[in-house]
């Protein structure tokens, strides 16, 4: 099967520690259900991710170097 | 709103279900009485016309509030119903709830674990803003799988739902007969040729055991409902009856009343504001009379609203019930009174149920009820909340006019003097609101009203204005005409972008329609066939600073959709700065104009000094070439470099055009290369001039040159004409090779097409190729000065592909994408013989539009023409829907100040506006010509500390018509306005 996550089309998505989402949730002062989603089946997330867990994905940008989104991983 | 309202921010809405003893409490009266007014045509007490309910006749005083009409609002009364009945519009959440709960003890099907899950996604569902009725709806599924109650053990049956408002428990009972009937179907029949089945044989195909096949058929076991299944199957029969039990309203508001609080939260309803039984109604709110008022005709009969009819009905029906109730009528009766009551009860809320009939009016109109009243484009919320009408507005026809800035409007002065704005007098400026009411109303600039301090409103008539223009003293108002320098929002529908709505500076004229310079027609896409735009004049200080700072057309030039200007010349625009700055060897190099010549050119810009001459002429006089003339335009340190998409190299060196022609790609809207650059490094300011100039001044040169386009200007020599004949010729013989080839089933089909397709993408490809060689030869033919070519060259309008196909060769005709192959049987038209598979016979045009098309021709055209009409017609309507969806997804979105962009509950959506911060507006558009922030900062700060130097462009005169004008003296700043003083005629 295809490894859908090594494509050079899919941006990085690594997932992020707990110390990091307090950072994150406090700049933004938001709670993590603000955060916006992306389903636990999606295949470019790594193996490890479960429900809850927070993903950082850093894209290739054409105006700024890199975009960087963080996404809460739901069902 | 009335002056001692306070207006006060709404937290929170609650929905909800009402508590009828709410109801009861916020009811004026009850209604016993279905009459109106008495004969002395009053209302009657207790009746639906109540005083207690409101007041609706000026002068009369409300007997509950004791405010007047106007001031009182209405108050609601209530109906106690004679028996409970079914709301309509929860019909749906009644059926799950029934179909959820248990027949006998009310609780969710569900055992404790499983409520406990379904609560915990709910409270899930709710955090991650997902959808709750997804939980519900699983939460329900899952309870009706159950056979019997976990609680109390009773056993559970279906519940059927008969629109709209019934109903009906399903149980599935064993006929008495049950063994026999088994029996018989065991049994051959001849007839239908079935054989004989053994018990053992019915055992087998059932799975079930036979000693229990045999106690079912001896009557000593009643099988359950899967077994039985099974047996039917196996038998092929079906022997099962269904009762269905009928649920009255009364008996599901009793079901409802059991149910625990706790069994209803997990159904998503929060049970202390929402009991489920109160989806039951027992008594029924009547809404104030202000919310149907009756209507006096002339001949003094009074009309009823449609609500109030309804009500009646009700009323009428409530009575009977319980007349007949007491009198202890059969229950047949009873329940088809019931029924009634229901339907009444039902259309009062909904008269568009499908399979109800709608409640009618005696002329058969069907009623007007409450769901109507809101529903649909003409609704509360569709017609009325979010489709007002609003007052200071107008609307007419539009027509061009070059000599106003694209920042102005022309308005009408009959819309002028019907618009107002409103003058607070102070020391400064009360001569001027004098002059204005010493105007009058008639005249224009004067105006319509004045207002005292206390409020008082009071009409400028004609034959005290100017009494009253004394009595005039600081802190009054004064309601003035619309004059010259307002700003007003300009707007053209359908809105589907920010630049749809516009503020422009209104320039008062004679006539009846609105005039805009033509440079603002592509963000409105605005023509002049008869388009009418609205304009909207601005009541308040705030909303004109808003609008001036950010909705002046001058602020729109750029698109945030694509970045670039979209403001910009266009059509003879393009056509002049082309033919000003062309350099042509065979039309005598670049054009060079004389003095009086070059002044005329520059007459309508801000230049009044024409620059140094570029050389003299033969007769020693001086001469100055379009480019430089077109230089004086330019900001005069501007540097630029690009290439057009004709691949013309345009150079600007220093402000000065050294090299290249201005063309589309330069000047144009969508993106012309130099406007863009004036924006982004210079102003807003600077742009707008540039652009209002660059199109008067083409507007002079293309006058100069003179510019008309003919018939004539499509026509080729014989040569040329032959010569495409000849290619013609060719393209037909390839066709026909194709076609023999493809007959001797020689044709080998391309990759992954069959050999049909093959043909037929080959014999496209050579029409296709024949109409280019055409359009080629008939190219070659026509000279640069050719005004068809110049426009097509320039990019001001139309393309080589219409050149040729007007001079040429029109080509193929298709119908989705498709050479034309319908019509008759194997064949296109009855001319042709069956299976004709030649160019002619499927749709290709040789001839041009100018040599004229052959009847054949000409209905395959037009067969092809009609599938753009329609594709046209579809997408419009498509895109719209897309467009208002999308709009409506968005609208709400908001980029906050810490730079993410969020919803209305706080959901992020971007980190980053766009995910990089950066407006697209902001950007620089090209990478040849980046934005050199440096460079700007360092002109700005020079222009501000230096006395001489370039005018700053923000110095210069707001708009053409104003430096047009003797009012505006150049060196001047701007001036309080002065109120000319208009005669009495
Ligand atoms: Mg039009
Ligand atoms: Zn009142
Ligand atoms: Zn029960």
């Amino acid at each position: 099967m295809v490894e859908v996550s090594q494509h050079t089309l899919v941006p990085e998505h690594r997932l992020v520690d707990d110390d990091e989402i307090d950072a994150l949730l406090a700049e933004y002062d938001i709670s993590r259900t603000d955060l916006p989603k992306i389903k636990r089946t999606d295949p470019a997330l790594p193996d490890e991710a479960a429900t809850g867990d927070v993903v950082r994905i850093e894209r290739d940008s054409r105006t700024t170097d890199r975009a960087v989104v963080h996404r809460l991983v739901i069902e | 709103m009335s002056t001692n309202a306070t207006p006060k921010e709404i937290g929170a809405i609650d929905f909800g279900l009402m508590n009828p003893e709410e109801y009861r409490d916020m009811s004026a009266t009850k209604i016993i009485t279905a009459d109106t007014y008495d004969d002395d045509g009053y209302p009657i007490d207790m009746g639906l016309m109540d005083p207690r309910l409101g007041v609706i006749d000026p002068g009369l005083e409300c007997k509950t509030c004791g405010q007047h009409s106007g001031s009182c609002n209405g108050h609601f009364g209530h109906i106690e119903l004679a028996a409970p009945v079914i709301h309509v519009g929860f019909t749906k959440l009644i059926r799950r709830l029934l179909r959820g709960t248990c027949r006998e003890c009310s609780r969710l099907l569900l055992d404790e674990h499983e409520r406990d899950e379904f609560a915990e996604r709910l409270q899930r569902a709710r955090d991650l803003d997902d959808d709750v009725n997804d939980v519900t709806k699983a939460a329900i599924r899952q309870a009706r799988k159950a056979d019997r109650c976990p609680y109390c053990g009773e056993e559970q049956y279906d519940v059927q739902h008969e629109k709209p408002t019934t109903y009906y428990e399903v149980q599935d009972v064993l006929a008495a007969e049950y063994p026999q009937l088994i029996a018989e179907a065991m049994q051959p029949d001849e007839e239908e040729d079935r054989p004989a089945t053994s018990p053992q044989e019915l055992a087998d195909a059932t799975d079930i055991e036979l000693s229990r096949i045999n106690d079912i058929l001896g009557g000593e076991f009643r099988p359950r409902e899967e077994s039985r299944e099974a047996i039917e199957r196996a038998l092929d029969v079906d022997l099962s009856e269904e009762d269905l039990n009928k649920l009255m309203p009364s008996d599901i508001r009793d079901w409802f009343e059991a149910i625990p609080d706790e069994d209803v939260e997990v159904l998503g309803i929060n049970a202390e504001r929402s009991r489920p039984e109160w989806m039951i109604l027992t008594v029924l709110p009547v809404p104030p009379v202000t919310a149907r008022p009756s209507i006096t005709l002339d001949n003094g009969q009074r009309s009823e609203d449609d609500l109030t009819h309804k009500l009646v009905d009700i009323i009428r029906i409530n009575q009977r019930f319980m007349e007949n109730r007491e009198a202890g009528a059969p229950q047949l009766i009873i329940e088809d009174l019931w029924e009634l009551l229901q339907y009444h009860v039902t259309t009062f809320m909904d008269n568009e149920i499908s399979g109800t009939p709608p409640a009618r009016h005696r002329s058969g109109r069907p009623l007007k009820t409450l769901s109507q009243r809101l529903k649909g484009k003409e609704g509360r919320f569709r017609g009325s909340l979010s489709g007002k009408r609003v007052n200071f507005s107008a609307r007419t026809v539009i027509s061009p006019d070059p000599t106003l800035s694209l920042n102005e409007v022309g308005v009408p002065e009959r819309v002028a003097r019907e618009m107002t704005q409103t003058m607070n007098v102070n020391e400064q400026n009360i001569e001027e609101a004098r002059q204005y009411v010493r105007n009058g109303s008639e005249a224009h600039p004067g105006a319509n009203r004045v207002i005292r301090p206390d409020g008082k409103v009071m009409k400028i008539l004609d034959q005290a204005k100017e009494e009253l223009a004394e009595r005039i003293e600081p802190g009054w108002q004064v309601q003035r005409h619309l004059s010259d320098g307002d700003i007003v929002i300009f707007n053209r529908q359908p809105s589907l972008h920010r630049m749809s709505i516009m503020a422009h500076e209104v320039v008062v004229m004679p006539y009846k329609t609105f005039r805009l310079n033509t440079t603002v027609c592509p963000p409105y896409n605005a023509d002049f066939d008869g388009d009418e735009m609205n304009m909207h004049a601005l009541q308040n200080e705030e909303a004109r600073a808003e609008a001036r700072v950010l909705m002046r057309v001058q602020e729109q030039i750029l698109s945030p959709r694509f970045g670039e200007n979209i403001i910009g010349a266009i059509q003879d625009h393009v056509s002049g700065t082309y033919l000003l700055t062309h350099d042509d060897p065979e039309m005598g190099g670049l054009p060079r104009f004389n003095e009086t010549q070059a002044l005329d050119l520059l007459r309508a810009t801000g230049v009044d000094t024409l620059p140094d001459d570029d050389g003299t002429d033969e007769q020693g006089r001086p001469y100055w070439t379009g480019r430089t003339i077109f230089s004086e335009l330019l900001p005069s340190a501007l540097d630029l470099e690009f290439t057009s998409s004709t691949g013309d190299r345009v150079a600007i060196d220093d402000g000065a055009l050294v090299e290249g022609t201005i063309d589309e790609d330069a000047v144009g809207a969508f993106g012309g290369e130099i406007v863009d650059t004036i924006v982004k490094q210079y102003s807003e300011t600077r742009a707008r001039v540039f652009i209002n100039e660059v199109a008067s001044l083409a507007m002079r040169a293309i006058m100069h040159f003179g510019f008309s386009i003919g018939i004539d200007d499509e026509s080729i020599s014989d040569a040329a004409e032959a010569q495409i004949d000849e290619s013609m010729e060719n393209a037909y013989e390839r066709v026909q090779e194709l076609i023999d080839t493809y007959e001797n089933d020689d044709l080998e089909s391309l990759p992954g097409r069959t050999v049909d397709e093959t043909l037929e993408m080959k014999i496209m490809q050579t029409l296709g190729k024949a109409r280019d060689s055409a359009g080629d030869i008939a190219d070659e033919h026509f000279d640069d000065d050719n005004p068809a070519v110049i426009m097509a060259e320039s990019g001001a309008r139309g393309s080589m592909l219409n050149l040729t196909q007007m001079a040429a060769c029109v080509g193929q005709q298709a119908v989705r994408g498709e050479r034309i192959n319908r019509g008759y049987e194997d064949r296109t038209l009855s001319h042709f013989k069956p299976g004709d598979l030649s160019a002619e016979a499927h749709g290709f045009v040789e001839d041009s539009y100018r040599s004229g098309l052959t009847p054949r021709e000409f209905f395959f055209h037009a067969m092809g023409g009609r599938e753009g009409l329609v594709d046209t017609a579809v997408r419009t309507s498509k895109s719209g829907y897309l467009q208002r969806r999308l709009i409506n997804a968005l609208s709400e979105l908001e980029t906050q100040y810490d730079g993410t962009v969020r919803d209305t509950s706080d959901n992020i959506v971007q980190f980053e506006f766009g995910e990089d911060n950066t407006s697209p507006v902001k950007v620089s558009s090209s990478d040849d010509n980046e934005i050199d922030v440096d460079e700007i900062a360092d002109r700005v700060l020079a222009a501000e500390f230096e006395d001489e130097g370039e005018e700053f462009a923000g110095a210069q005169a707001t708009n053409l018509s104003e430096s047009a004008d003797d009012r505006m003296d150049r060196d001047r700043p701007s001036s309080p306005i002065d109120v000319p003083e208009v005669g009495d005629d």
